[in-house]
């Protein structure tokens, strides 16, 4: 018999480093042909950072985001900007690439100002472009370029670094300020429960996640639907398991991953809480978004068919073990 | 065995070379070729990421021999656009954001594409089926659903191909779906990690692991394999000029074996030699003498009195132990209408990102040192470089290939010492890449945890006390398990307003697989026994699980359980906003065996489940393929 049911599990995360200090820099030249060379030690493993920081970047000096360059990650080349992970990189080397941003454009218009004479407050930049607001003065980012320096001599660079308050934990009641900023989320999942195979399949997820600020949605939801079926997997099929301390689980062919056909419709929902204490308002989604689907699974089960799986993954094995004993019992009530 | 000689026409263009017989197709394309688009993932036809076209049938290039391949027609993924041209379904890739780290997108490129020539009309169920044998880690598959439909949609030009371009953007670049920058160069398989990368006078490496979960190293012999002809050298850990000792936390591990063995998998020797062949051929010639010593496979008895020592410096096994106490728990408990106790498990996971590690190193012309690999912590990596080289450090440089999925994986160091080493010494290219099984013993894990759970609440559902006591399997080294405590403890009580906390979190040493750090990092394993915990707490207080999360949610300014002041907590936002979404009836658990009628299941928001046989059923009706296919695009507009 095939049982439908529902189950919910919230979240929250911390933001970048553990009580402890955390950090990166970032280099901003406005180069040849109004582009914008960014130069930090981001590392990108696939979540899309290069794009996201790119958007930062055109939008701080005002050009679009295929006019910049992203140098990273060579720790002889580029400032240091540390790892992929903590939920950090968005957060701190975006903020990071920001200021450096906002350092570099403050130094041209200043020098914009001085060549056409005006306030700088009156200046403005965008998309490749910067003019002078209610007079008829404009021209491109490129021109822009090619006057400073050729004109003038002048090379606009700009440097950044952002760093997350914190204080350590009490090492005995644990007192303290582990991180600045923090990210809530809630999931729905609908599972199906094949009684008589003890497989469980998920159908829905709702997942609504606070991540600050989303740079680029689509990026987002990948985040989310990619956390979602990871934690999918922990929660019903994978498992590296050892006899011995060797594993019995060597390969794919023993260690079973989700495939397309075992993936639910994932239904992403942002919700942008903007975060003040940070230049951009941005906060992260890399890790929070795996949090809650393992148990809104696991209570998705209950509800579906009566059985509490406290030992993950919740194998068809167990499921059916566990239905077994529940009937057991039943009947030993009935009696 | 002597070479073959081998015809085959390779994205149209005939060749002909002589190779060794061993060699699988993959091997010819990428090494003799230099075709490296399509990449291997494991080397076992089971995550298809090498899947190519041969004679215009879809093959795992790495089942395949090479001679089977003669006189064939072979397409790889960089034989599908061209003249630089994306096609289509490369096009819509980048479009949908369908790729992220990018390692499996050549073979889903190449599977996608077969789809959609056996079925230029395949619905979604199809298009699932058609990439069923390609694993993808990353984007939990959605995205690339969504570009093969678009793909299918221009080209049976129920779309303009106007759809594959990028939208104009109005107002900021902040907040709009730019798409990937570098997607253009992963859907064409023009992006080279680290496996895919050559360099002049480049040597391979391979390293000799552990067969043994605890033993003293009595004797160690690499002479004979040093002197085989085609081996450049040897390394172990009398090689190490630095402090030979690292970590995140905790400085307890060696480059190489040192002494002693605390896991299977860990690296004792490595040989360098002129190819990878010759390389594995010398392992079998070292001589290693173990001494067993007793082994400990489990956390709590690592704890107990007279257990097998891991690290002299941590006698009892105890790695890190984080404590929160907050409030008084046993007067919450007095205090309480209900107390609810369980025991959780979570298990060991392995990563599994489809990109095995690999790394090439080399000295630049000024003698710095260079490792380039996909490093997920260059920062932190070349620091501990520099002590384990001893030299100044900036003759240490850290360059990052891309990074062919990582989820933590690929940030607790491994091999980056062991290729530093070896290009210093022999002063040439040193490449190495891991096979899939060696990156599922040597590589650190998901900690597993086992969690004794106490909660105290009213009959109003408020808790007035948890107390959370979580044992975590370390492994055989630290790696990244104390801050994996760390956040296990300040999180695991979940994002709920509650007196009276009390947290351990202990992490011990064993001789299993290291555990390290995995995305999610301690939160995932707590707070999961928080939110499972939750729905039993729901059921015996008769409430709805929703409801239970509503009473009790951290609102602005809350203090957390680490009595640190909040801002803005957005919680209740988002339980409204996922409530909202899935049309959430209220009720308490288990409501699907008491007969309830149920408004909330099978909306157009969930998948249809698999069943059995259902797509031979509609093989023998073939109408009923379009219908569903419309039927599909109904749902979804």
């Amino acid at each position: 018999m095939k049982r439908r049911g529902r189950g919910v599990a919230c979240c929250w995360y911390g933001i970048a480093r553990t009580a402890a200090v955390d950090r990166a820099g970032a280099w901003v030249e406005l180069d040849d042909g109004g582009t914008v060379k960014v130069t930090t030690g981001v590392t990108e493993i696939g979540e899309g950072i290069l794009t996201t920081l790119c958007q930062i970047a055109a939008e701080e000096m005002g050009v679009r985001p295929k006019d910049v360059t992203l140098g990273d990650n060579d720790t002889a080349r580029a400032p240091e900007a540390a790892h992929a992970g903590a939920t950090r990189q968005t957060y701190i080397i975006g903020n990071a690439v920001a200021s450096a941003c906002r350092d570099a454009r403050d130094k041209f218009i200043k020098e914009m100002a001085q060549h056409w004479n005006v306030p700088g407050e009156l200046i403005d930049t965008r998309a490749g472009e910067v003019w002078v607001r209610g007079r008829d003065l404009r021209m491109s980012m490129a021109e822009a370029v090619d006057v400073l320096k050729k004109q003038h001599g002048i090379v606009i660079v700009g440097s950044g670094s952002y760093t997350s308050l914190h204080t350590p934990l009490d090492p005995e009641t644990g007192r303290g300020e582990p991180w600045q900023s923090y990210v809530f989320g809630t999931q729905i999942i609908e599972v199906e429960v094949d009684t008589d195979t003890g497989e469980v399949q998920v159908l829905g997820v709702w997942a609504a996640h606070d991540v600050g600020r989303a740079v680029n949605p689509q990026g987002v939801e990948g985040q989310i639907e990619g956390a979602v079926v990871m934690a999918l997997g922990q929660a019903l099929m994978e498992d590296f398991t050892l006899k011995d301390g060797r594993t019995t689980t060597p390969g794919f062919a023993k260690y079973i991953l989700p495939t397309s056909l075992d993936v639910p419709q994932v239904n992403s929902i942002i919700i942008e809480d903007r975060d003040p204490k940070t230049p951009l308002g941005v906060k992260g989604i890399g890790e929070p978004a795996m949090v809650p689907t393992a148990p809104a699974i696991i209570n998705a089960i209950y509800d579906a068919v009566g059985v509490r799986i406290t030992r993950l993954p919740a194998t068809p094995e167990r499921v059916l073990e566990a239905l077994r004993a529940k009937r057991a019992n039943e009947a030993d009530i009935a009696l | 065995m002597p070479d073959i000689e081998i015809r085959l026409t390779v994205n149209g263009r005939k060749f002909a070379r002589r190779c060794a017989p061993h060699l699988r197709l993959l091997d010819f394309v990428r090494e003799e070729l230099h075709l490296t688009g399509n990449k291997e993932g494991c080397g076992a036809g089971e995550c298809g990421t090498c899947s190519m076209f041969v004679n215009g049938v879809l093959h795992k290039s790495c089942l395949l021999p090479v001679a089977k391949a003669q006189d064939a027609e072979i397409v790889t993924v960089e034989g599908l656009a061209r003249e630089d041209e994306l096609t289509i379904l490369q096009r819509a890739f980048h479009k949908a954001g369908a790729s992220q780290c990018g390692y499996c997108i050549p073979g889903m490129v190449m599977a996608a594409t077969a789809t959609l020539r056996r079925n230029p009309h395949a619905d979604l169920e199809e298009i699932k089926e058609g990439l069923g044998g390609n694993i993808c880690r990353c984007t939990g598959y959605q995205k690339i659903f969504a570009a093969v439909e678009l793909a299918r949609d221009v080209m049976n030009g129920a779309l303009p191909a106007t759809a594959l371009e990028e939208e104009t953007y109005r107002g900021s670049y902040i907040g709009a779906s730019v798409r990937r920058l570098d997607a253009p160069s992963k859907v064409s398989g023009a992006l080279r990690y680290a496996a895919d990368m050559t360099m002049p006078n480049m040597l391979h490496m391979q390293v000799l692991r552990s067969p043994m979960p605890h033993a003293r190293i009595a004797a160690l012999d690499v002479s004979e394999a040093a002197t085989m002809a085609g081996v450049e050298t040897v390394l172990t850990c009398n090689d190490v000029p630095g402090v030979d000792n690292y970590g995140v936390f905790i400085d307890d591990q060696p480059v190489m074996a040192r002494g002693v063995v605390r896991y299977v998998g860990e690296g004792i020797a490595a040989v360098v030699a002129e190819n990878p062949l010759i390389a594995r051929a010398a392992l079998a010639k070292i001589k290693v003498r173990f001494e067993e010593l007793p082994a400990v496979f489990d956390a709590e008895e690592a704890m107990q009195p007279g257990a097998p020592q891991l690290h002299d410096a941590y006698p009892g096994n105890v790695c890190k132990h984080t404590k929160i106490r907050k409030g008084d728990v046993e007067r919450g408990f007095a205090e309480s209408d209900l107390i609810v106790e369980e025991t959780y498990e979570t298990q060991a996971i392995e990563h599994a990102y489809l990109e095995p590690e690999a790394g090439l190193a080399y000295l630049d012309a000024d003698g710095t040192v260079t490792v380039q690999a996909p490093d997920q912590n260059i920062t932190h990596h070349r620091h501990m470089l520099a002590r384990i080289l001893n030299r100044p450090i900036n003759t240490v440089r850290l360059i990052m290939s891309p990074v062919g999925g990582g989820f933590g994986g690929k940030e607790d160091m491994l091999y980056q010492g062991m290729l530093a080493l070896a290009a210093i010494k022999t002063r040439r290219p040193v490449r190495y890449v891991f096979t899939r099984e060696e990156s599922f013993i040597a590589s650190a894990k998901r900690h597993p945890f086992r969690i004794r759970y106490r909660m105290g609440l009213r009959k109003d559902g408020r808790i007035l006390a948890t107390s959370m006591y979580m044992i975590a399997d370390g492994g055989a080294y630290a790696m990244s398990g104390p801050g994996v405590m760390n956040k296990a403890a300040i999180l695991g009580a979940g994002p709920y307003a509650i007196p009276n906390v009390r947290m351990d979190a202990i992490c011990v040493y064993t001789n299993n697989t290291p555990a390290g750090a995995m995305r999610s990092f301690g939160a995932f394993q707590s707070e999961f026994s928080t939110e499972a915990h939750l729905d039993l707490c729901a059921e015996k207080l008769g409430m709805d699980p929703i409801e239970l999360r509503r009473v009790n949610a951290m609102r602005d300014g809350a203090i957390t359980h680490t009595q640190a002041q909040l801002g803005s907590v957005s919680l209740l936002r988002t339980i409204e906003a996922a409530a909202q979404a899935a049309r959430w009836a209220p009720g308490e658990p288990h409501r699907q065996t008491r007969g309830e009628q149920r408004p909330d299941l099978g909306g157009n928001d969930t998948r249809k489940p698999c069943t059995l046989g259902a797509r031979l059923a509609r093989i023998t009706t073939p109408a009923n393929t379009v219908g569903s296919a419309s039927e599909r695009k109904a749902v979804q507009t």
